[in-house]
Formats: structure tokens, C-alpha cells, sequence
């Protein structure tokens, strides 16, 4: 009943456009990875195209569920603390030493649900987070400044390299940030929050020249 | 007309002429002058009056250190108290005032007080004032208008300040000689290095050095090390930035001023940033201040520190008088001697204590013709708004007595040393307890209590190539622990040619030929008038902690902490006790070093951004429709959507109408969500609630309330079973993070055998509620997979389905009390969801509501709000609630044993019961006391108070929610509410369901 329930819930509706988190304070449209009007932005914020999120929990110290995870994922669980694995599609964040986040192409969160339940026995637990959250990413030769400005953390390239992640204060937000092989930062954070962490950025950004775009 | 401006020398530059007034006087300076530099150039003598004898003060210093030249700085909304002119960058159009002397600092009245200031000892406010107690506001205003202390401006400050999270390896606090060695060091070795110094140039002593280092001068060594510093991309370099405080975990602050020397409102970035540096080491290299000689009248204009003579001359080319008497205990001050008479000036003599200082450097100012009065001291000096003479008397060999005639020596500077005190301000900051050292003269950083070493003069280290060699092993040293180099030294310490120096004489007091309480003012704190007879006195009444001397005379309680003044305090403590310094001790430096603004600590934390404002999918057209809001929690809520010119009361009442008679749509997305997985899901969900779950089919909802361990609510709402082993509990829009807590806390660390997770999904659900007597026909518009009727979705039920194209969950569910929907969909849907529901209520005329008619609304109802009907110390019991608890459970339930103690379980505790107003258009105050008899004598016994109240428009009548003490089994009874306007309600006990108590309308 459960998983039937589950699966019925998150199929995708294929006639109503997603409404991203921040549709309302992002002006400039733009195709994923495209951009427009950037230059002499020394920060650029992008609202990444709507994914599937999902929260999974479970006991890593278990064969059988991390067996499971990488039947359905083709990726192993990453349990190492502050670790995260990034595919093309699927993304998977170490949240908590029994919880993680993954991210999948908008669309296909209810058919990855479906595949862990399919794969997975015993205790765990599935969520389909995605209208929760949204994913932004940060990028510019300023990014550090903006980082700083936000977060206690230290995400000098030292310290936190490609395949780190962290969950952490986002001024007085949360973000669970993670940082790609460009340079750039990917920041997952709350819909509630999403408003009042953009406005935090353009204000920190402001000084060095800023520029958001959303994907659609 | 600069007068004091030497022709040549120094580091400003005559090219940039500067314009500047002070206390409304225009005068003329140099870029690379600070504001005492300037004012000094211009001969202006009297800056400030003195706190309590309202005395004309000069400047003294040339930085951190300084206590006369304190100075509010520009006007309006940009003014800023208490900044120190020493460390004031001279810009255009610089507008300072003192804050000091009434009518001005020329002509004081309260300095004709300093004539009888043997009357104002310490304690005077508090002896003089007691009395009357009622009268002590009235005297302090007065007193501090006459201390001079500053305004704070009264407009929102137009400057913009942020804050910066850095980390380092190794942060090095001063860019003096040490400093810049142990920066370079730690640098090589791949450390990431912070270097902070509180000037607007790097290098500290250097920047006023006539020496070489090497084979070059100070200043061009200097531009080198700099120059190969900022090149490095390991190292940050922050000047203008005092690390003005030291906390725990290796973690300062740091305040960077970026644009207060240009004097202008920055149009990008910040005026003023605070850096806050977790380092995983630390280098203290912040150097030493130069402390003064206590005697008598050496406060008058024109008495100051021999360092600070010598840096206004050789850094700024200013002369600060014409004709210099040096007193000295040391060998450091002849340097002074030499720098004035290179400038061209008289030096009249250099007066040392010691009975026979022959050093090399003594020789060398001898040789320069300048006359050396060994075995002697300055002990009065002659002159009021200025110097005018010394008077100078031979001393026995331990500078404790007078021997034989005084000699007058006209001068107009006086430039004094007692030895040198090491900064250990950020030492002190953790904690290190300072050590007395005898050789240094002075206090030294004691053993460390965080991940920090001190270097250079900061440690009592004072020679050049000393500190530069010490600071380079400080380098290697911390970058070593925290991870980086072998630890070894690489940096050659340069020749520096210095001279080798004598012992110095600890000398604190000098004395007079009367005694101190008979003696012209002996000062030891300038900032706050402390003087040598006011300690003796406190010390003579009893005080013998130098923390209660501190308190009672108020030593070292200025901006200034008492730089200057703190250690001749001790030291002549320590004497009228007959005590060693090591046993009185020293009191304890904490945070600031120097002032800091408020609007550096608050950042960009102010106005929109000082607190996140969360939004629901909805809020967009919410706004759109002129909701008006209500805060709860950090989400924003529609609290009534008024039309037109409509009144709260009016738009509430229409609204609450519109839901009893049509249909209303409410968004209830911020309540808290929690989804629950798990073979003991059900299990550990009916340990956590009052009832049981343990039977709750899917596709079905129950009510729940949770207790503390001590049987009290504390939060409540309906938990839906989806399926095996899966429910979704609803929590209060205010209660969701704490009670997802709460359950981790339980699962985690009381029950970790039960096999159950926890994910919130708050953000991911919007929920708009549809609810009156038309809400079936509403939904059935845009849904059409459900069957709706009555038979088959019953009250209490849930179904999911398709709404408006979206696969949604629809609750039965009600907190109207009516007959109520609550479509559930994913957030990304829910403004598509709303407009749909709108749409297909307008033949209705749905009727968006926000929290406060669902506030009234379930108050009709008798529903109680957790938190607002309940303040932690109610029962279920109370709470007239008895039938949510599951009484045959077989496993306890969280605060089931307290239930039963005798306290919750006796007879007469505040109960929840309904209050009609007799009057029925009185509305109660919530919060409003109730007692029985409106006649009883104050106190009065209290019964209980009002939780709720409002005025039904559905019922005609002002309705109350109120816990009253045994309230159950007083229904109809009267009771009375006396109020804060004199007024007193009576008002009538009755059930607190005031409508439809049957409950048949949410079962249509």
C-alpha cells in the first residue's frame, strides 16, 4: 500500500509547470547552462532547472541497504561524512551518518523512488522532498567574498574540495553546499528560505557586481 | 598657518594640502597626518577638558593609547562618538568636535571646579549623591553632561558595515618588526597567513625608526617586506583593522575601517568590516606602549610620551613646541633628545632618574652638546592651558625622595617615560593570567591559554633585531603546529646596529615635596581623573583588591582601559599597601582593545535581512490580494485579507461569515510536517501522543496532543496513516522544528531499538484548506477521481487523487468546525492549486481567509491553539481534553506518570472553560485576570485568566476562551475581570464550544 501510495503521489503531472521557489524574483530566463547579460558580474547566481529531491535514510553499516542503494543508483552511497558523489543525473549527499540527500532530473523523482523501494528491504525510508527545495549555483571570481559573508564555514579550495559537502548556516538560513569542478558552488536550500537567502546574496554580491538567472 | 610643521621629513605628503575644522575652526594639514598630528601641526594645545575637573587636556599619544583627544567626529545621522584623534586618517572636509568642556574647552565652567578637586576624592558621586535615592537621575544627568562623553547619533545611519568569516593558519596581530617577520616566515611556508595591524600603514615602529635594518633605512626595508608580503597569494594583508577581541576557540574579531579616511559614504561595499578570524594559530606580535611618569600636574598641554614626541616629529614633521624637557627612567627616551635636536629645536635637558646612566646612548646626547641632569626628576610643572617651565629636584638613588633644591627649567614640552608596558590586551583576552616582570618593568603575557604565542615588544622584547628574529621563530613555530614547514628559521636576522642599553629604573611616582594628598594632581588615569592621592585614599579607606581600587576610583574604566594609566596605578597601590606589583597583581583586559561600532557587530544583519522572512508557494498572491500580515514564527501569514477600506474587524467578521455561511480558503502551509517510516512507526507515534495509533487504518486521520515529561502540552495536531508502517503528523506552524527535535531526541537516545525515521516535509507540501458548507461542491469542480460524498470520504478521513490536473492528497480534516477539505500538493503546484480553487469557488463566493478568523473560527468552536490556550503548564485534563488520552494503552505514553501526581491530578487546577461577556459587544483582553468578587482589597485572589478572545460575528456576541481555577464545575457562575483602564468585565462561565456542540457540521 505504501510504495503503491508513494508512487501514485510523485508521478509527474504532465500538464502544470513546475513554479520554481524563486520564479518571482528572478527576472532573466534562460536555458540550463545558458547565459545573458553576466558580463562584468563578478557573481552570478543561477536557478538551477526544477530536480526531483529525495530524502533517504537508512543504516550504512547494512550490506543490504547499501547494496540496495548502489543496485538501484548505479552509485555507491557516499558515508563518509561532508562526502558527496555527482553524476549526470543523480547526485547523492551525505547529510547525516544515516540520512542523504539525492537529486535526479526533475520529473523522474516518483521512477528512482521506485527503483529503491524495488531494491531496498528492511528499515529505510524514501521522501519525495522535491517540492521543498531548489538548487542554486554560485559562480564568478568573487564567489569566495559572498561565501564568506554567509557562512562560518571554510570553503577554501584546501579544505573543501571537488566531492565535499556540508549543511550548514547560510546567514541565518541553511544551505547544504557542494562545489563543482568549475569553480563553482551548488547551494540546496529550503523553498521558505529560498526568498530571504536570495535577497542575502544580491545584497552581499552587490559590491562586486551580480547577476541572476533562472533555468527554465 | 601651520606653525609646529617641520620643513621637511616625515611620511605625509606636502603635495596634498588638507582642509579640516575643529570645534568649528578651519585649519590647514597634510595627507598622511592624523587629526593629532594636524592639530598639533597647527598648535592647537587645549583638546578636550578632563572628565571630573573638567582640566585643560592636551594630546598626549600618538595612538591606541591616547585618553585627552577623544573626539565625536561629523554630524547627524553620520556622527561618531569617542574615536581617538591619534588614530583619526586626516581627509577633505573632516568635521571633529570635543565633547568635553561647556561652553567650550577654551573657557570651562566645570574647570573651575579642578581648583577644588581635592573635594571630589574617589567615591564622590556615591557619598555626595545618596541622598534622596529619587533625586540620583536628575544629579547624573548633570554629571554626564559635564563629563563630556559623547552622542550617540539619533538617525539610522546611512553607512553600510558587513562581516567576513575568514580562516587562516596563522593570523599575526600587529606588522611591526616582529610581525612582518613572523607573517613572512609562516608564509613561506605555504600557510594560509592573516597579517592585521590597526594603522593605516604597515610597520609599526618602523614607521617612525631613524634606524637601519641591514644596509638600509627602517622605511625602505619596509616597503620591501611589504611589497614581497602582498605578492604572496597565501597571505592577506588587512590594515586599518584592530583585532579588537580574543574568544574562545581561537576565534577573533577583527574590525577593518575601509573607507572612514576617506570620510565619505561608500557607494559600494562597506564603510567598516568585521572580519571574524577562527585561526589555528595565532602570533601576537602587537607591540608595547610607552608609559608616562606620574608628578604633579603632568597633565597640563605639552606634557607627553617621549615616543610619541619622536613619532610626530620623524613620522608626521611636526614639532609639537619649541623648547623639550626629557625625563626619563630609561635609556630608550634619549632617543627622543636626538630626534628633537635633528629637527632643529632646543632640547633643554634630558632629566633621568638613575643616579649614573652612562650608556652609549647617553653619551651620545651628551655629545650633542644636550645637558643630562642624571639622579633627578620632573616633579611639577609650571603653566595651565601649557607648559611653561619644569620643576626639577635631585632624587635619592631609589627615585623615591626629594634630596635637595628644585630647579626651574622653562620649557614648553615635556616628553616623559617610565619604561614601556607590553600590549598583552589580546593575551588577557584568553585567559593567560600576566606575569610581572622585573627586568621588562612591566607586565608580560602569561602562559598561553589558547593556540597563540606572543613576539617582540608585546612580550617585553624590545630591540629590533630582537623582535624581528623572535617573530620570525613565532612564524615558523605556529605554521609548524598548524600543519605547515619544518619549523626552522630561514629569515637572517639583519644587523641593526642598535646600541646596548643600560638598566632602567622602576620609577612610577614621583615624588613631591608635599605629599600626594597635599600635592598639586598627580595623574594616573587621564580619561577618567585618577590620581595618585585618589588610590592612596582608596587604599587608606580599605580597598585592597586591585579590582575593588579599579571599581571605587574608576581607574582604567575609559575607553582608553587604562593604556596609559593602569600600571602607575598598581604600582602605587602596591606601595601604599607595601606590597610587591606581582602580589596586587593586575586586573584583567577584556574585549575591545578599542572601540568598536555597533553597526560593525549588527553587519548586514538589520532592517529586511536581520531575520529570514519565509514565504509559503502562495505568498505572491496573497500579497496580490493586500493581505495584511501576521508574523508567526519566521513565516508570514495572511492575517485578514481586507477590502477596500475595511477595518480588521470588519474584514475578519465578513470572513468568518463567509466560512460559517458559503466557503473560505485558507493556506495552512506552514504548518509543520513531519513524514514517519518505519516498522515501529505506529509504536513509537502512540508513546509520543496522549492516544493510541496503533489501530488507525490507512487512509485514515487522527488528533493527537504531546506532553512533556512532566504531563504538560505542548504541542498538538493530526497525524494521517498512508499506508504500512508510513503516517504524516502534523505539527503547529511554530512547533515543527522542536517537535522533529523531539522525536530525534527520543528515537536517538531513550528508544533506540524502535526501527523508525524521520524526514520533515514542511517546505515540500502546500495545503490549502477549503472549508464551509460548500467546500464538497468546490472540490468536486476540480476533482474528479475521489468520490466525495459523504458515505465514502467521511470526516477523518484522507484520499489522495487528482486536483486541477496535480496528483494531490485531500485531508478531512477541520479546524472551523465546518465541513473542510485540505488539498495537499507538491509546493511547486500550490499556486496552480490555489488559483484553481479560487476559480472554482467564485460561484461561491470563496472567501480567502487568513489566521486570524481561523483563530476566531475554531475559538467558536472551543479548539484550543497550543501555545496560546496552553503556556506549558496545563494538562490534557485541564484543558477539559480527557477523552484524547488513551488510558488502556499498554505502553506508557510521554508524561503519563506526571499526570498523576498529586499536583496535576488534585481538585481546582485552572481549567478551560468559555467566558460570555454580560455585555455581549465587550471584547476581553487576552491575558486578563479574572477574580470572583470585583470588590475584594488588593492583592486580589486570582482565579485564572482569559487565553482567547474575539468577537463572533457568527454568533452575535464577544466570546472568551479562560482558564479558571476548578472552572468545570462552575458553569454560569460570574466571575470578573478587573482591567488596566479601570475598567472591570463580568462575564459568565460557560462551555467552551459556543457553537454547533453537537459537532454535526464537519460530519455533513
Amino acid at each position: 500500500m505504501s510504495e503503491a501510495v508513494q508512487e501514485k503521489m510523485t508521478r509527474e503531472s504532465p500538464v502544470v509547470r513546475r513554479e520554481s521557489p524563486l520564479h518571482y524574483v528572478i527576472d532573466t530566463e534562460v536555458s540550463p547552462g545558458e547565459s545573458k547579460d553576466t558580463k562584468g558580474c563578478a557573481v552570478v547566481l543561477r536557478e538551477v532547472q526544477a530536480k526531483g529531491y529525495l530524502t533517504l535514510r537508512g543504516n550504512s553499516n547494512e550490506a543490504s541497504f547499501t547494496d540496495g542503494v548502489l543496485a538501484a543508483l548505479g552509485v555507491s552511497l557516499p558515508t563518509q561524512p561532508g562526502t558527496c558523489l555527482k553524476s549526470d543525473d543523480i547526485s547523492i549527499y551525505w547529510l547525516s551518518p544515516d540520512e542523504w540527500m539525492l537529486t535526479t532530473p526533475g520529473g523522474t523523482e516518483a521512477e528512482l523512488q521506485a527503483r529503491l523501494r524495488e531494491n531496498l528491504s528492511g528499515h529505510f525510508s524514501v521522501v519525495d522532498v522535491s517540492g521543498g527545495q531548489t538548487s542554486i549555483n554560485l559562480s564568478g571570481d568573487e564567489v569566495h567574498g559572498v561565501l564568506k559573508k554567509s557562512s562560518a564555514y571554510d570553503f577554501d579550495e584546501l579544505v573543501f574540495g571537488v566531492g565535499r559537502c556540508t549543511q550548514t548556516t547560510f546567514a541565518k538560513a541553511t544551505a547544504l553546499v557542494s562545489k563543482r569542478a568549475d569553480g563553482s558552488f551548488d547551494l540546496i536550500i529550503r523553498r521558505s528560505f529560498a526568498d530571504y537567502i536570495f535577497s542575502w546574496i544580491a545584497d552581499a554580491a552587490g559590491e562586486y557586481g551580480f547577476k541572476a538567472l533562472r533555468e527554465i | 598657518m601651520q606653525r609646529n610643521r617641520l620643513a621637511t621629513g616625515g611620511r605625509i605628503d606636502r603635495q596634498q594640502s588638507v582642509s579640516f575644522t575643529f570645534n568649528g575652526k578651519t585649519y590647514q594639514g597634510f595627507k598622511g597626518d592624523t587629526l593629532a598630528s594636524a592639530l598639533l601641526a597647527n598648535g592647537v594645545d587645549v583638546v578636550a577638558r578632563s572628565f571630573k575637573y573638567g582640566r585643560p587636556r592636551g594630546i598626549v599619544g600618538h595612538g591606541a593609547e591616547e585618553p585627552n583627544a577623544i573626539f565625536q567626529l561629523g554630524k547627524g545621522a553620520e556622527t561618531v562618538p569617542n574615536l581617538r584623534a591619534t588614530q583619526v586618517e586626516l581627509y577633505e572636509g573632516l568635521d571633529a568636535y570635543s565633547t568635553s568642556g561647556w561652553p567650550s574647552v577654551d573657557f570651562d565652567v566645570m574647570g573651575s571646579l579642578g581648583a577644588l578637586g581635592r573635594l571630589m576624592p574617589p567615591g564622590f558621586y556615591y557619598k555626595t549623591f545618596m541622598r534622596p535615592k529619587k533625586l540620583w537621575m536628575t544629579y547624573e544627568h548633570f554629571i554626564r553632561k559635564a563629563a563630556g562623553l559623547g552622542k550617540a547619533p539619533l538617525e539610522a545611519d546611512p553607512d553600510t558595515y558587513d562581516k567576513l568569516n575568514q580562516h587562516c593558519d596563522v593570523l599575526v596581530v600587529g606588522a611591526g618588526p616582529a610581525g612582518i617577520a613572523a607573517a613572512r616566515e609562516a608564509a613561506s611556508t605555504g600557510a594560509r597567513v592573516i597579517i592585521a595591524d590597526e594603522q593605516n600603514e604597515m610597520g609599526g615602529s618602523l614607521l617612525a625608526s631613524t634606524h637601519s635594518i641591514g644596509d638600509q633605512l627602517a622605511a625602505t626595508w619596509l616597503v620591501e617586506q611589504l611589497a614581497e608580503l602582498s605578492a604572496l597569494d597565501n597571505v592577506l594583508l588587512l590594515p586599518r583593522s584592530t583585532v579588537f577581541g580574543y574568544y574562545d576557540h581561537n576565534f577573533l574579531a577583527v574590525l577593518e575601517r575601509r573607507t572612514d579616511h576617506l570620510g565619505l559614504t561608500a557607494d559600494k561595499g562597506s564603510r567598516q568590516r568585521m572580519h571574524r578570524v577562527r585561526a589555528k594559530q595565532v602570533v601576537l606580535a602587537t607591540g608595547a606602549i610607552e608609559r608616562p611618569l606620574v608628578f604633579a600636574n603632568n597633565d597640563v598641554p605639552g606634557v607627553m610620551l617621549a615616543s610619541s614626541v619622536s613619532t610626530y616629529v620623524n613620522r608626521y614633521g611636526v614639532a609639537p613646541g619649541t623648547a623639550l624637557v626629557v625625563f626619563t627612567t630609561n635609556d630608550k627616551a634619549y632617543q627622543t633628545a636626538i630626534d628633537w635636536h635633528q629637527s632643529g629645536r632646543i632640547v633643554k635637558a634630558v632629566v633621568d632618574s638613575r643616579p649614573a646612566p652612562c650608556g652609549a646612548i647617553v653619551k651620545a646626547v651628551q655629545a650633542l652638546g644636550i645637558a643630562v641632569i642624571t639622579g633627578s626628576g620632573v616633579i611639577d610643572v609650571v603653566g595651565k592651558k601649557r607648559v611653561q617651565a619644569a620643576k626639577i629636584a635631585a632624587l635619592s638613588d631609589d627615585g623615591q625622595e626629594i634630596r635637595g633644591e628644585i630647579q626651574t627649567l622653562e620649557c614648553d614640552l615635556i616628553a616623559s617615560s617610565g619604561g614601556w608596558s607590553p600590549a598583552i590586551h589580546l593575551s588577557s583576552h584568553t585567559g593567560a593570567k600576566p606575569r610581572w616582570n622585573d627586568s621588562v618593568v612591566g607586565f608580560v603575557p602569561g602562559e598561553s591559554m589558547q593556540q597563540e604565542r606572543s613576539a617582540g615588544a608585546g612580550k617585553g622584547t624590545f630591540s629590533t633585531a630582537a623582535c624581528l628574529y623572535e617573530g620570525a621563530s613565532a612564524g615558523v613555530e605556529a605554521a609548524k603546529l598548524a600543519g605547515f614547514g619544518d619549523g626552522l628559521v630561514s629569515f637572517v636576522t639583519p644587523s641593526t646596529q642598535e646600541l646596548p642599553e643600560e638598566a632602567q629604573q622602576a620609577l612610577f611616582l614621583v615624588p613631591h615635596t608635599k605629599t600626594s594628598s597635599r600635592a598639586p594632581a598627580q595623574f594616573v588615569d587621564y580619561q577618567l581623573d585618577v590620581t595618585a592621592a585618589g588610590i592612596e585614599l582608596a587604599a587608606r579607606e580599605g580597598y585592597e583588591s586591585v579590582e575593588h581600587v579599579k571599581r571605587y576610583t574608576a581607574m582604567g574604566f575609559g575607553t582608553d582601559q587604562g593604556k596609559l594609566g593602569n600600571i602607575n596605578g598598581m604600582a602605587i597601590l602596591s606601595k601604599a599597601l607595601g606590597q610587591s606589583m606581582p602580589e596586587t597583581g593586575t586586573t584583567i583586559f577584556r574585549p575591545s582593545y578599542t572601540p568598536s561600532t555597533f553597526g560593525a557587530i549588527a553587519g548586514r544583519d538589520v532592517r529586511a535581512l536581520f531575520d529570514p522572512e519565509r514565504y509559503t508557494a502562495t505568498h505572491r498572491w496573497h500579497e496580490s490580494k493586500g493581505a495584511a500580515w501576521e508574523d508567526v514564527g519566521q513565516w508570514k501569514r495572511p492575517w485578514y485579507f481586507p477590502r477596500g477600506s475595511e477595518s480588521i474587524h470588519d474584514a475578519v467578521n465578513r470572513e468568518c461569515l463567509a466560512v460559517r455561511n458559503s466557503v473560505g480558503i485558507l493556506d495552512a502551509s506552514t504548518l509543520g510536517k513531519i513524514d514517519i517510516q518505519g516498522p515501529d512507526a505506529a509504536e513509537f507515534i502512540t508513546r509520543i501522543y496522549t492516544n493510541s495509533y496503533l489501530k488507525l487504518a490507512a487512509g485514515k486521520c487522527r488528533y493527537g496532543v504531546m506532553l512533556k515529561e512532566d504531563g504538560m502540552i505542548f504541542d498538538d495536531g493530526v497525524t494521517a496513516c498512508l499506508g504500512e508502517n508510513h503516517y504524516l503528523m502534523f505539527t503547529t506552524t511554530g512547533g515543527a522544528a522542536g517537535v522533529l527535535a523531539w522525536l530525534e531526541l527520543w528515537v536517538q537516545t531513550e528508544w533506540p531499538e524502535l526501527q523508525v525515521y524521520f524526514t520533515s516535509v514542511t517546505d515540500h507540501w502546500t495545503t490549502a484548506t477549503v472549508t464551509g458548507p460548500n467546500a464538497r461542491k468546490v472540490i468536486a469542480k476540480v476533482c474528479e477521481d475521489v468520490d466525495l460524498s459523504a458515505e465514502a470520504f467521511k470526516f477523518m478521513d484522507w484520499r489522495d487523487g487528482t486536483v486541477a490536473g496535480v496528483k494531490a492528497r485531500i485531508f478531512r480534516i477541520s479546524f472551523t468546525g465546518e465541513l473542510s477539505y485540505e488539498v495537499n500538493v507538491p509546493a511547486h503546484y500550490g499556486r496552480h492549486i490555489w488559483e484553481a480553487l479560487v476559480s472554482a469557488g467564485e460561484e461561491f463566493d470563496i472567501t480567502p481567509y487568513g489566521t486570524e478568523t481561523m483563530h476566531v473560527l475554531r475559538a467558536e468552536k472551543g479548539f484550543i491553539i497550543a501555545g496560546q490556550d496552553t503556556d506549558g503548564s496545563v494538562t490534557p485534563a485541564d484543558m477539559n481534553m480527557n477523552w484524547v488520552v488513551g488510558k488502556t494503552k499498554t505502553f506508557s505514553f510521554l508524561g503519563k506518570r506526571s499526570l498523576a501526581r498529586s499536583d496535576s491530578a488534585r481538585e481546582n487546577r485552572k481549567q478551560l472553560v468559555g467566558l460570555k461577556t454580560l455585555e455581549p459587544s465587550t471584547v476581553l483582553p487576552e491575558g486578563a485576570q479574572i477574580v470572583n468578587d470585583p470588590n475584594e482589597p488588593i492583592p486580589m485572589a486570582m482565579q485564572g485568566h482569559v487565553t482567547s478572545s474575539y468577537f463572533s460575528a457568527n454568533l452575535n456576541h464577544s466570546i472568551a476562551m479562560a482558564v479558571v481555577k476548578g472552572g468545570l464545575t462552575r458553569m454560569g457562575e460570574v466571575v470578573y475581570c478587573p482591567l488596566a483602564d479601570g475598567r472591570t468585565v463580568a462575564a459568565e462561565i460557560v462551555s467552551s464550544v459556543f457553537y454547533d456542540p453537537k459537532g454535526e457540521r464537519q460530519n455533513v
